[in-house]
């Protein structure tokens, strides 16, 4: 029997960033597929064992383009750990309200790549213009859209006054309605549900055995969130309900997210009204004290892990950096098994790659 | 079942030392020092005990090299294994972790931690004509690769 051999990538109209699939093919059926990561990898982890840990914050920012706050955020508190600093509440609740902002925007992100690879442009035009909303926000608060370089060691750089938090918080209601009108529309949408349903399977068992995480791993019935299960930043004053369902499908994945959205925005919103008084930082000094130290976060793909090792100096000795592509790219080649070709792209959409991150 | 818990009843189970901590967010993390013999034996227990979660594997360089096993459930664990410098070897875990297999990959070509029984020793972010040394060890500088050396000569034959 003759197989075709079709390569995706390192440069494809499908992928935003490079990576690498090779999938074979009997008919219109995939039987098998490889990837290969490694197009955008920067030494990232070499390079900040090089620079001192505040020249890092900014170097780290720049692993990943669109959780570029969650790598700070991540980062800066495994230093203040170290250094047992006591961050300030506000600055804690400002950096937990732009993680929320920044989930909102990497999913709304995702909604448009999925659709647009399933054909659906119409979808993708909405998701991305109700994305600017939240780009707005941000650029408004931080100066950027995409690179806010909030998070400093010992708090954050920004302080919102009462103008600006009105603005959130009246940019999150228009937010909010648009949201619900795109939920609507996918989940009635018969297309919508004949691209995704029963599409890219996975089960609980795959889920832990691959050590899955984030809305994947939530969309095969894994209650796992490090909001809730794990506390960081000011999440444990906040409430937060996580979204699980069990079908395992790029549907179940599209709705997990599609309601995280709601959820953030309305994390977002209790910031806004519970915002404590008070300063937004504290000096940090730029040694640190010999140590080890690990640090968890739930980025909107997933778990970020660090661990970072100071021998007390101004330079980290060692900082290694796991994001959630990386765990969940492993599943891809089970996912594609027996899908029709056409549908590799929905699957490839459904996990919401991060090359950048994977690769660092 | 409680971290701690886990912990305890793994210790006695298989006879290991106590475990000490490092620092963690928002609780410490524990940390389990173990032969490299015994890593097999210890997750498949922790497999037992409903330990599913590898967050990743980070090698360090000292005077030996250190492999730690971050797991996390509802609860942190590391495990800790420094390889004698003779004998950079230790046994895979992706038969009973299939998800460690891209962390033991990065491992393997960073620092040249050979993983026994690795289904697929491929590079995993290296070029495939890597010819430098292993990057991440101390003694490998970020502007000594040897690859890097290799792409700007066949640049340079390619234009002239």
């Amino acid at each position: 029997m003759t197989r075709i051999v079709v390569p995706i990538g390192p440069q494809h109209p499908l992928l935003k960033e490079p990576i690498s699939f090779l999938i074979s093919l009997d008919g219109e059926r995939v039987v098998n597929s490889s990837l290969r990561l490694g197009y955008v990898h920067r030494g990232i982890e070499k390079l900040a064992q090089q620079r001192t840990y505040v020249q890092n914050v900014y170097l780290i920012e720049r692993i990943c383009g669109i959780c570029s706050h969650i790598h700070t955020t991540t980062y800066c508190q495994a230093i203040e750990t170290l250094l047992g600093l006591d961050v300030p509440r506000r600055g804690l609740y400002i950096r937990t309200l732009l993680c929320e902002l920044e989930r909102i925007h990497s999913h709304l992100l995702w909604l448009g790549v999925l659709a647009k690879n399933i054909g659906l442009d119409t979808i993708f035009m909405y998701s991305w213009r109700d994305r600017e909303i939240v780009l707005k926000m941000m650029e408004e608060i931080s100066g950027g859209r995409v690179s806010h370089a909030v998070n400093i060691i010992g708090g954050v750089r920004i302080d919102l006054d009462a103008d600006r938090l009105t603005m959130l918080e009246s940019g999150l209601n228009d937010l909010n309605g648009r949201v619900e009108e795109l939920i609507g529309t996918i989940e009635r949408d018969r297309s919508f549900a004949a691209r995704t349903r029963g599409i890219g399977k996975l089960t609980l068992e795959d889920v832990k055995s691959f050590c899955v995480v984030g809305p994947v791993a939530r969309a095969s019935g894994l209650d796992i969130d490090l909001r809730r299960d794990a506390p960081y930043a000011a999440y444990h004053e906040l409430e937060i309900e996580v979204p699980v369902m069990n079908e395992g499908d790029v549907w179940a994945r599209s709705m997990i997210r599609m309601r995280e959205i709601l959820q953030a925005s309305r994390l977002a919103k209790q910031i806004i009204r519970t915002l404590p008084k008070g300063p937004v930082s504290t000096t940090a000094p730029r040694k640190v004290p010999p140590g080890e130290v690990v640090s968890r976060a739930e980025a909107p793909r997933g778990e970020v892990f660090y661990y970072l090792r100071s021998n007390g100096s101004q330079q980290p000795e060692r900082l290694k950096i796991r994001t959630p592509t990386l765990t969940n790219l492993i599943t891809l080649p089970e996912q594609l098994k027996d899908v029709q070709m056409a549908d590799v792209s929905a699957v490839i959409a459904g996990v919401d790659l991060c090359i950048a991150c994977a690769d660092r | 079942m409680k971290m701690e818990n886990i912990l305890k009843k793994l210790i006695d189970a298989l006879g290991l030392d106590s475990p000490t901590t490092m620092l963690g967010i928002p609780t410490e993390e524990h940390v389990l020092q173990i032969l490299p013999t015994q890593l097999l034996s210890v997750v498949a227990k922790l497999g037992e005990y409903g330990v599913w979660h590898l967050s990743t594997i980070t090698c360090l360089q000292d005077e030996r090299f250190i492999l730690l096993y971050h797991f996390w459930c509802f609860g942190n664990l590391t495990l800790r294994i420094e390889l004698e410098p003779d004998d950079l070897r230790v046994p895979s875990i992706c038969p009973l972790i299939p998800g460690a297999e891209y962390y033991e990959r990065e491992v393997q070509e960073m620092y040249g931690i050979e993983f026994q029984g690795l289904p697929n020793p491929q590079p995993l972010l290296l070029p495939d004509n890597w010819k430098g040394g292993y990057p991440m060890r101390k003694d490998e500088h970020s502007n000594s690769s040897a690859a890097g050396e290799d792409r700007s000569k066949k640049l340079k034959g390619g234009l002239s």
